[in-house]
């Protein structure tokens, strides 16, 4: 009378199959499906490719997209993250998070950062830009007095007096000093087939595996950004396109009226203020010890007299590992990829380093 | 057989199907119950919409609060982004979550199955009526929220989220998309409500279910090491209609979430089939 | 479920119609219920119904009898299509089961409708269930069901608000929406007053004059006796015996009683006659009948000068039927 049991759960069971496998193996499916698209190329004719384009076309093209940003660099969960919101530096360093980016052509591009029944936006137009915030319905006109040297950049070096092959064998030849390189042509970014770059340490004491870069099979432009602890399989950290067009975006991407009814603030920003942030100037006397991976960055250090940041503090360093050396005495706190000691001298050393590597160093002044 | 000539004759497939629909939705509807937890549901825009009226003209208010208290539309929107995270999945989940395990409890099943309902007709019937149940409860909520907001609020040009600014018209639409698109995440939710009603023989064990699993995928959703298992819960999904208030909106986010709502339709509805059309009705 | 041969079937219904109840004789021989070996062992390892192979003939009223927990019930569940056998076959009117049961009506384990909803609303709810029943006039239906149990007075009465009489009247009722070829009845006296319960027992008979056979469960071993031509006693799973009901008293005679002063000389007398096993006890003496008619043995009583006070003959009850088949006493009060 009835259908036969087997064939009954068989049918959940299929729909479950089916639906993990359009989940799990869907990119993957994708990926093998346009396997032998990109040509082989070594690294060194990959980097001169990459840069003949950059020399090709000034500044990025037009494009759309979602960038999201991952890092599971394994912190505990850092005080006061989820209640600063989900857009502030704290909750920046863990799970994952989406921006939407349009670049036209010219100095006009759009970046919106969307949340839950909110969104921010900066949308620039030439010399003309627009910060919009749903959350406080606020319009900031930002007057932006660029200097020369802030223009958009693809982040490639582009001196012009040596060929592309010249720059990419100068750049490849640095990298190897410390790395191995290497080059696969069978990934897929965004749906788009890319050229990855891996570059895996050759310093044992840096807790970083590898770095891997994918550029765009035909534009070269980076999509995606991967940084692969030791003894892990899923990157630590990883920012990247996971949409993406190249179709010129609607030009009311680039344009902003203040809505009526919301404040509307006016801000200027100089060229000289982008420079001075870029750089870190006011940071104070940052050095470094070690090289290549190994490099340790030293900052001096003291406990902020706020209250509320000195139990911020002290609730993060409940976690720590107290060491102590030939070098003196501290706390230690290790994440995935990064780990940092504070001594009791008054001392921040942070780098890619493993705790010995660091202990080491925390000696040599 | 004298009694035979009286039989009239037999209606087609759909008809019969259409016809025990009308008498499950005439059911749900008329029973005071659903008809108290709608009323109470609709009740909350008006609230929320009083409140604003009254706080939000203070000046210094929030960006969402502001905008409401600058357009009538708006208040849909709050309305359906404060109850659809807890309260309506609730509501459909009584619903749903009573569907078989109702009629097992009140022994009405048996009469049903001998009827003969078929136990895959009643079943397709009882998700319909869950998901239109859905629909409705979407519908009330938003058109006591737009009537509200049109006598407290001005009614005009609709500001986005994005900070671009379309006609009260397209405002509609995209609240008409909204109610939709809400809709559908009941629907996802109902399917699971159906499948566990489906093993149980207590109503409110099915409903009870239900609703720990919506809290337990909601702290699941708010614990950032577990931001990879989001996507794929139905809470995340449900309050993506906010797409729908963004320039341009983005389609290919709202067609996932309306794919992972089906991927939910598709594996529950199958696990309720098979559980319900392989099990002993001894109730 | 075996089909037997549906090809045959005369079905006044268009083609894509789910089923309706055939008018033309069913091909299993007039066999309303046919089992074969039904089976029924649940999860536990516990078997409720152990190999039933039970014949109920078109048009018979069928007293299906045996003490709670003997398999009734999740016979009838199997029958009905609410449980699956673990093991043989059956099958209703010799159609497929989702066929055979828009032209079944059933009353399974007591009454069970919307506590919220009047009785004819009830009504209207599961005739929508039928897929044989149409919409259109399915008023008139309910109107006619209710009128043929007496409830049209409480028709609009919410369900809630009926007596356990009438919610038993309703369910037979809700049985009756449809003209039904097979009508299953478990226990549909159960928990009704005397009152109630003659009422139940005459709606029967008069389903029964209609042609429809009647398929009717019970622990009450008198009430079988009243109402059914035929009769399948169950004792732990097993069906120990069935048939009509004279077929089951035919093991046992009838026995003579004679109410009578002259003890010795009537017992004298019903010996010479040839009636075997007399006992004279008190003011009677008995003797198994056999195959001599009362009268002419009155006669010759009366002939011979002996004081005849009364006389009778005893049929043997089921109930003794019961205890000689399977050496138990039967649990009366249920």
């Amino acid at each position: 009378m009835r259908t036969g049991k087997l064939v009954r759960w068989g049918v959940p069971v299929a729909a479950a199959a089916v639906i993990g496998a359009a989940v799990a193996a869907g990119p993957v499916i994708a990926a093998v499906g346009s396997d032998p698209v990109l040509p082989e190329r070594t690294a060194s004719q990959l980097l001169a490719d990459a840069a003949a384009a950059a020399e090709r076309q000034s500044g990025i093209q037009p494009m759309s997209g979602t960038v999201t940003k991952t890092a599971s660099l394994g912190l505990p969960a850092l005080p006061g993250a989820d209640a600063a919101g989900g857009d502030s530096p704290l909750a920046l360093l863990t799970g994952a998070h989406e921006v939407k980016v349009w670049y036209g052509s010219g100095e006009r591009f759009r970046l919106a950062l969307p949340g839950e029944m909110s969104e921010k936006n900066l949308i620039v137009n030439g010399g003309q830009a627009w910060l919009w915030d749903s959350a406080s319905n606020t319009a900031t006109r930002l007057k932006i007095d660029l200097g020369p040297q802030a223009k958009h950049t693809p982040p490639t070096p582009q001196p012009t007096d040596m060929t592309p092959q010249q720059v990419a064998e100068k750049v490849l030849a640095d990298a190897e000093q410390h790395s191995t390189v290497s080059v696969t042509n069978t990934d897929q970014v965004a749906g788009r087939a890319v050229y990855q770059v891996s570059l895996a340490p050759k310093d044992p004491s840096t807790l970083v595996k590898e770095i891997k870069v994918a550029l765009d099979g035909e534009t070269y432009v980076p999509l995606r950004v991967q940084i692969y602890a030791k003894d892990s399989a899923e990157p630590a950290f990883e920012v990247g396109f996971t949409q993406l067009s190249f179709a010129p975006p609607a030009e009311e991407n680039f344009t902003f009226t203040p809505p009526a009814g919301v404040t509307v603030k006016d801000q200027t920003i100089t060229g000289a203020e982008l420079a001075k942030t870029d750089r870190m100037d006011d940071m104070p006397a940052l050095k470094t010890v070690g090289q290549g991976w190994s490099t340790v960055a030293v900052v001096p250090f003291e406990l902020p007299s706020d209250a509320q940041a000195k139990q911020a503090v002290d609730s993060f360093l409940k976690g720590a590992t107290p060491v102590s050396g030939t070098w003196g005495s501290g706390r230690l706190i290790k994440t995935k990829l990064l780990t940092a000691l504070l001594t009791d001298d008054g001392r921040v050393l942070v780098g890619a380093v493993t705790p010995d590597k660091l202990t080491e160093l925390a000696g040599s002044r | 057989m004298s009694t035979a000539e009286a039989l009239v004759l037999p209606a087609t497939r759909t008809s019969v199907t259409w016809r025990l629909l009308r008498s499950e939705l005439a059911l749900t509807f008329r029973r005071p119950r659903n008809l108290v937890m709608m009323a109470i549901l609709a009740a909350v825009p008006i609230i929320i919409g009083v409140v604003i009226r009254l706080v939000g003209s203070e000046g210094d208010a929030g960006g969402m609060i502001a905008q409401t208290a600058g357009n009538s539309l708006m208040l849909t929107v709050v309305s359906l982004f404060v109850l659809v995270p807890l309260l309506m999945p609730v509501a459909v989940a009584v619903v749903a979550g009573d569907a078989i395990a109702g009629e097992a409890g009140t022994g009405t099943l048996r009469y049903l199955l001998t009827a003969p309902a078929g136990r895959g007709r009643l079943l397709a019937v009882k998700y319909l009526n869950a998901v239109l149940f859905g629909l409705a409860l979407t519908l009330t909520v938003a058109t006591a929220a737009l009537l509200t907001g049109l006598v407290l609020f001005p009614a005009g040009d609709v500001t986005l989220l994005s900070g671009t600014t379309i006609s009260l018209g397209e405002g509609l639409l995209r609240v008409l998309a909204m109610v939709g698109y809400v809709a559908a995440g009941m629907a996802a939710l109902a399917a699971v409500a159906v499948a566990l009603s489906t093993f149980t023989e207590v109503a409110i064990g099915a409903i009870a279910a239900t609703v720990v699993l919506i809290i337990v995928t909601q702290v699941l959703r708010a614990i950032p090491q577990l931001d990879w298992l989001a996507p794929y819960l139905l809470p995340t999904r449900w309050t993506g209609f906010d797409g729908l208030l963004r320039d341009p909106v983005p389609m290919s986010e709202i067609w996932q979430s309306l794919l992972a709502f089906g991927a939910y339709i598709v594996l529950f509805c199958s696990l309720a089939w098979a559980r319900f059309t392989g099990k002993d009705i001894t109730s | 479920m075996t089909v037997e041969s549906p090809a045959e079937l005369t079905v006044r219904a268009p083609e894509r119609a789910p089923a309706a109840p055939p008018a033309a004789e069913d091909p299993a021989g007039g066999a309303a219920i046919v089992t074969r070996g039904l089976t029924k062992r649940f999860r536990g390892g516990q078997v409720a119904v152990d190999g039933l192979d039970l014949t109920v003939p078109a048009g018979s009223v069928f007293g299906f009898l045996g003490p709670n927990g003997s398999g009734k019930t999740t016979t009838i569940r199997m029958l009905l299509g609410l449980v699956a056998p673990t093991g043989g076959t059956h099958e209703l009117l010799g159609l497929p089961l989702a066929r055979a049961l828009p032209a079944v009506g059933a009353v399974v384990e007591g009454p069970a409708f919307y506590p919220y909803l009047s009785g004819s609303a009830n009504l209207l709810r599961f005739d929508a269930a039928n897929p044989a029943a149409s919409g259109r006039d399915a008023a008139r239906r309910v109107g006619r069901a209710l009128e043929r149990v007496g409830l049209s007075a409480a028709a609009g009465k919410r369900y809630r608000a009926y007596s356990l009489g009438m919610r038993q009247r309703l369910a037979i009722a809700a049985a009756l929406l449809t003209p039904r070829r097979l009508l299953v009845l478990d226990e549909p006296t159960n928990g009704l007053d005397p009152q109630g319960t003659r009422e139940v027992r005459a709606l029967v008979k008069e389903i029964a004059g209609d042609g429809t056979t009647v398929f009717v469960s019970s622990h009450l071993l008198a009430e079988v006796e009243q109402m059914c031509t035929h009769a399948g006693i169950m004792s732990h799973g097993r069906l120990v015996a069935h048939g009509t009901l004279t077929e089951l008293h035919a093991g046992r005679s009838a026995r003579l009683r004679v109410e009578t002063p002259d003890l010795a000389h009537a017992a004298g007398i019903l010996a010479s006659l040839g009636l075997a096993d007399v006992r004279a006890a008190g003011e009677e003496v008995t003797a198994e009948l056999g195959e001599h008619a009362p009268d002419r043995v009155n006669a010759e009583l009366v002939r011979q000068g002996v004081a005849v006070r009364g006389l009778a003959v005893a049929r043997p009850s089921l109930e003794e039927v019961f205890v000689g088949l399977t050496g138990e006493g039967f649990d009366v009060d249920g």
